[in-house]
C-alpha cells in the first residue's frame, strides 16, 4: 500500500497560521524561553566582552612584566589583616633589585594618591597623581599612548632634578584648555606649578575607573611634594620589566630571593609581599566569571525548564481544544505521523519564535548595557547558534507528549468531541 | 459491487464484564452508483454502521470488502490512506476548520496525500466550481451561510473524486429550504455517477434516495428500493 506523505512544510505553515492566530497567549507561552535564550546571550556578550576588555588592559601590562608591592592579590579578611603587620617596600629594595636581579631589564617606579589639580578657575578635586619613574612608560607598553597624544613622556633629567613637569590626563586637558594647546600651561597641583609636558590620547574607562583623569609626575617630585611624611614609601610599586617571556620566571625568583632575604622571611614563612603577572590578574579574573557562568546556567536552565512546562502546557490546552479538528484531519486522511508532526513542528516553531526573540532581545540588553554602563558587549556567534538549539530542543522535548496524545486520539471520539 | 458487508458485528465493551453489541451481524450490499439512505432510530446501530463503512472503526466480526478490498482488518495508518482515498465525508455539524479559508478547507484532504500545491489548488477550485462557490473561496467559514458552509464541505469530500460519499444528517443543522437545497446538490451529484450513503433519521430527507435501509437493535431490519 502507498504510504501517504505529508509535506512538513505544510505543517509548519499550519502551525505559524495558529500561532497568529493565537499571539497573545503564544507570546505568554513564550516568555519562559525567551528569558531563558536571552540571559544566555546577553549574560555571554557581556562576560566575553568583559573578559576581552580584561585581557586588552591587562596587554598593556605586557606579557614579561610583573609588579610587586607590599599587599599584593589577597582574598581574605585573615590574609589582609596578617599583611597589614608588613613593611613597606623601600627604594633600598629597589636599588638591591636594580643591582641583584640579572634576569629584569627594567624597574620602574610607581606611587599614587589623590590630590586637588586646578587651572585657573577649574579644578578637579581628586585625581590620582601618579610618580613614576622615566622607564615606567616602557614597562606599561604606554609608550604609544603617548606618543599618538600630544608632547612627550618624563625624561631622565627632569626626574633627577625634581623638575615639577606633568603628564596631563586627557579628559582634564580637555576641561582646562578647550581650544589651546596644552603643552607648556601651568597647572596647580595641591598648590604647586607644574608645567605640561604631555597628554596622551584618550583610553575611556575600565571597571569604572576613568582612565583619562590623572597626572603623572616625576617619582622624585612625587617624593618631594606628594609622600607622606611619616611613611614615606607607602604604597610603592615595582614594574618589573624581565628580558623576555621564558626568562619572567626566573626574574621573579631573583625578586622573590632578593626581597625575602633583605626582609628576613624564615625559610619557611610565605614571602610578606606581594608579586603578580598579567596572567595571575587574568586567572583570577577568569575563576569569578567561570562563577558567575556557572550561576548563570542554573538560571537559564531552570527557566527554560519552566518555559518547556509552560509550552507543554499550552499544547495540551491545544489538543483538547482542538480535539474535533484532529478528529476531521483524520477522517479526511491525516495518519497518527501527520498529527504528530504537526503538533511536533508547532510546539518546535514556538519555541523556536521564542528563542529569536530571546536572542534580539539578549542582543538589545547586552547592547543597552554597554551603552549605558563601563561593560563593554561581544556578541558571540556561538552563543546566538546555542540560543536557537536550545530552544527548539525545548520545543522537541516538551512537544513530543502533547503532539503523541493527539495522533494517538480515536477520530469517532475525536469528531464526537463538543 | 462498491461494498460488500457480511455478518458484521460491533462490540463495544464498556467495562466490568459489561458488553454493548451495536451491530448483530448485518448483510449488506451497495451498488457503484446507487443513492442509499440508512435510517434508524439512535441506538440503532446506524452510527457504528457509518463508522464502520466509513472506515472509522473496525468490525468486532465479519468481513468487509470495499471496492474489492477487504478492509476489515486494517491498521490505523492503511484505514487513514483508504479514507483519504476511497471516502467522501459530509457532517451534520460541517466540520470545517474555522481559521482555514474554504479554499484551504477543500485541499485539505489533498494534503494530506502529498497532492503537490499547484495541482492541489486547481483541484480545489474545480470541487468549488462544482458546488458553485468558487467567487467564495477566500472566506473563512464565519463569512459563509450554513448552506454555503456544507457546500463546502461537499466540495471538501468530493476533491479526491472518492468512490463513496457519506453524509451524515448533512441536512441536520440547516433550515427546509436550504436542507432542499442540499438535497438537490445531491440528487445531481448522484446523477453525475456518485456513489452516496445518506444517514438520517428524518424520512422526508430519506425519501430522496433510491433506496432506504432500516436499521433497528443492531439488525437491519426493511431494505426498500423505489423508483428514483
Amino acid at each position: 500500500m502507498a504510504k501517504l506523505r505529508t509535506p512538513i512544510w505544510e505543517s509548519v505553515k499550519i502551525s505559524l497560521a495558529s500561532l497568529r492566530a493565537n499571539k497573545l497567549r503564544s507570546i505568554l507561552t513564550l516568555i519562559g524561553v525567551i528569558i531563558g535564550v536571552t540571559s544566555i546571550i546577553a549574560m555571554v556578550s557581556l562576560i566575553s566582552g568583559f573578559n576581552k576588555l580584561v585581557a586588552d588592559q591587562l596587554a598593556t601590562l605586557g606579557s614579561t612584566t610583573f609588579i610587586v608591592e607590599k599587599f599584593g592579590i589577597i582574598m581574605s579578611d585573615d590574609a589582609w589583616f596578617n599583611a597589614l603587620k608588613r613593611k613597606d617596600l623601600t627604594l633600598r629594595d629597589y636599588q638591591a633589585i636594580v643591582e641583584g636581579c640579572t634576569e629584569c631589564e627594567e624597574v620602574a617606579l610607581q606611587m599614587a594618591s589623590n590630590r586637588k589639580v586646578k587651572y585657573g578657575s577649574e579644578h578637579f578635586s581628586r585625581v590620582p597623581i601618579v610618580g613614576i619613574t622615566p622607564n615606567y612608560m616602557k614597562v606599561v607598553a604606554l609608550d604609544d599612548i603617548v606618543d599618538k597624544g600630544q608632547g612627550r613622556s618624563i625624561t631622565e633629567f627632569e626626574n633627577d632634578h625634581r623638575r615639577q613637569v606633568v603628564i596631563l590626563g586627557p579628559e582634564m586637558a580637555e576641561k582646562f584648555f578647550p581650544k589651546l594647546d596644552p603643552i607648556g600651561k601651568k597647572v596647580k597641583i595641591e598648590g604647586a606649578d607644574f608645567t605640561v609636558v604631555g597628554v596622551p590620547k584618550k583610553r575611556g574607562s575600565f571597571l569604572g575607573d576613568n582612565q583619562d583623569r590623572f597626572a603623572a609626575v616625576p617619582f622624585t617630585t612625587y617624593q618631594k611634594y606628594f609622600a607622606d611624611k611619616l611613611e614615606p614609601w607607602e604604597g610603592l610599586q615595582f614594574y618589573i620589566k624581565a628580558k623576555d617571556y621564558p626568562s619572567l620566571e626566573r626574574a621573579q625568583d631573583q625578586v622573590r630571593a632578593i626581597l625575602r632575604a633583605r626582609r628576613h622571611v624564615p625559610y619557611h614563612a610565605k614571602d610578606d609581599f606581594g608579586m603578580y603577572t598579567a596572567e595571575t590578574l587574568m586567572d583570577i579574573f577568569k575563576q569569578i566569571t567561570a562563577g558567575i557562568s556557572f550561576t548563570l546556567v542554573g538560571i537559564v536552565s531552570i527557566s527554560l525548564l519552566v518555559g518547556g512546562i509552560v509550552i507543554m502546557n499550552i499544547m495540551l490546552v491545544s489538543v483538547t481544544e482542538r480535539t474535533r479538528e484532529i478528529g476531521v484531519r483524520k477522517a479526511l486522511g491525516a495518519r497518527r505521523r501527520s498529527i504528530l508532526v504537526q503538533f511536533l513542528v508547532e510546539s518546535v516553531t514556538l519555541a523556536a519564535v521564542g528563542g529569536v526573540l530571546g536572542i534580539l532581545l539578549g542582543i538589545f540588553l547586552a547592547k543597552v548595557i554597554s551603552w549605558t554602563t563601563p561593560i563593554p558587549a561581544t556578541i558571540e556567534p556561538w552563543s546566538i547558534l546555542a540560543g536557537l538549539l536550545v530552544s527548539t530542543g525545548v520545543g522537541v522535548f516538551f512537544g513530543v507528549f502533547p503532539a503523541a496524545k493527539a495522533a494517538k486520539l480515536d477520530p469517532i471520539e475525536a469528531l464526537r468531541h463538543e | 459491487m462498491l461494498i460488500s458487508i457480511r455478518n458484521l458485528w460491533k462490540t463495544y465493551d464498556m467495562g466490568q464484564a459489561v458488553q454493548v453489541q451495536a451491530l448483530r451481524g448485518v448483510d449488506l450490499d451497495i451498488e457503484r452508483g446507487e443513492y442509499i439512505a440508512i435510517m434508524g432510530p439512535s441506538g440503532s446501530g446506524k452510527s457504528t454502521l457509518m463508522n464502520l463503512i466509513g472506515c472509522l472503526d473496525t468490525p468486532t466480526e465479519g468481513s468487509y470488502e470495499l471496492n474489492g478490498r477487504a478492509v476489515g482488518q486494517l491498521s490505523d495508518d492503511e484505514l487513514a490512506y483508504i479514507r483519504n482515498k476511497e471516502i467522501g465525508f459530509v457532517f451534520q455539524t460541517f466540520n470545517l476548520l474555522a481559521r482555514a479559508t474554504a479554499l484551504h478547507n477543500v485541499e485539505l484532504p489533498l494534503i494530506y496525500n502529498g497532492t503537490p500545491a499547484s495541482e492541489r489548488k486547481k483541484k480545489a477550485e474545480q470541487a468549488l466550481a462544482a458546488v458553485d462557490l468558487l467567487p467564495r473561496m477566500h472566506h473563512k467559514p464565519n463569512e459563509l451561510s450554513g448552506g454555503e458552509r456544507q457546500r463546502v464541505a461537499i466540495a471538501r469530500a468530493l476533491v479526491n473524486t472518492p468512490s463513496l460519499l457519506m453524509a451524515d444528517e448533512p441536512t441536520g443543522n440547516l433550515d427546509t429550504a436550504t436542507g432542499a437545497e442540499i438535497m438537490q446538490l445531491f440528487s445531481k451529484l448522484r446523477k453525475q455517477g456518485n456513489t452516496i450513503i445518506l444517514v438520517t433519521h428524518e424520512h422526508d430527507i430519506a425519501a430522496n434516495a433510491e433506496r432506504i435501509v432500516h436499521i433497528r437493535d443492531g439488525r437491519i431490519e426493511k431494505d426498500e428500493r423505489r423508483a428514483a
